[in-house]
């Protein structure tokens, strides 16, 4: 594909919705998420030549929208920041890391207490629309792992819906 | 194929629509990229136009084909400059071979010279 800036500029327009939603779920975090967003866009920039088509290049922003904030994510816990580790242990969300989310939906909090990876295909999944088949091509994933991801991911977020719903209840 | 999702699922996939972006992002998207078009993808740096599928076979055939024929004008310089060095080492040896001869022969000459003077001498010694 080739563009010039209004069609470059028409093409990010298009897709900065999906671009920052998907890295805004992974890092949690509204600065950095816009921040590894348009990385993206300026590394499609450089990419685009080699890019087919329209369905080419969609494919291509999730898959590299996924892997940057992923790396942000692990850039920022190697920096002491929130370990992805931290996320993972049920609602044990630790008050620094409310603080940075108060604009978040429940499903999009809950998110955050997955695994990176498993987040990236949640979000691939329920975001995306995309089928485990298609998952697995675009992060190049075994099937298998792609359907445990989803399996635990929604068995667990479940869970934790659950028991935040009782301790809503319970005041 | 198409997997069915449960209600819980479904919820999921409402709650997670994608988010609008925010304010003046695409702005300074626009801001960050370098100005002109969308570099266009280039064949060794001269611009050519190299995204069509049947250009990329034409010249990879191309370069196959170079390929080839630099290796068999390779194969052929080779042998020929093989043949050049095999003619050089016939003609110094044949060159060796007759210096040799002459050494020889002057050897030989010289010899025989010697073995008559010698002759000549004794019979003279006999004679006396």
């Amino acid at each position: 594909m080739d563009a010039s800036p209004q069609e470059f500029r028409a093409i990010v327009e298009r897709h900065q919705a999906r671009v920052f939603s998907i890295a805004y779920r992974i890092l949690g975090e509204s600065g950095v998420a816009e921040e590894v967003a348009q990385d993206v866009f300026l590394e499609l920039h450089r990419n685009l030549p080699r890019l087919a088509s329209e369905e080419h290049l969609t494919a291509w922003l999730r898959r590299v929208a996924c892997h940057r904030g992923t790396d942000a994510l692990r850039r920022r816990a190697a920096r002491g920041g929130m370990a992805a580790e931290e996320y993972q242990d049920g609602m044990a969300l630790r008050p620094v890391v409310r603080d940075f989310i108060p604009l978040m939906n429940r499903v999009e909090q809950l998110l955050l207490t997955l695994p990176p990876q498993q987040r990236a295909v949640m979000l691939l999944r329920y975001q995306e629309d995309l089928e485990p088949e298609d998952i697995a091509l675009e992060l190049k994933m075994p099937l298998a792992t792609v359907r445990s991801y989803l399996q635990r991911g929604v068995k667990m977020l479940r869970a934790k819906a659950d028991r935040t719903l009782k301790e809503y209840s319970r005041g | 194929m198409v997997e069915k999702m449960d209600p819980f699922e479904q919820e999921l996939r409402e709650q997670l629509q994608a988010r609008s972006a925010p304010g003046g992002f695409a702005d300074r998207v626009m801001a960050r990229v370098p100005h002109g078009r969308a570099p266009r993808e280039t064949f060794l740096g001269f611009g050519l136009g190299f995204r069509q599928p049947v250009w990329r076979w034409a010249v990879a055939a191309v370069l196959v084909a170079g390929m080839v024929l630099g290796g068999l004008e390779h194969d052929r310089q080779q042998r020929l400059a093989g043949e050049r060095a095999r003619e050089q080492v016939l003609l110094a040896l044949r060159i060796t071979g007759s210096t040799l001869r002459d050494v020889q022969q002057k050897v030989g000459a010289r010899d025989e010279r010697e073995s008559f003077s010698q002759k000549g001498t004794v019979r003279e010694k006999d004679d006396q």
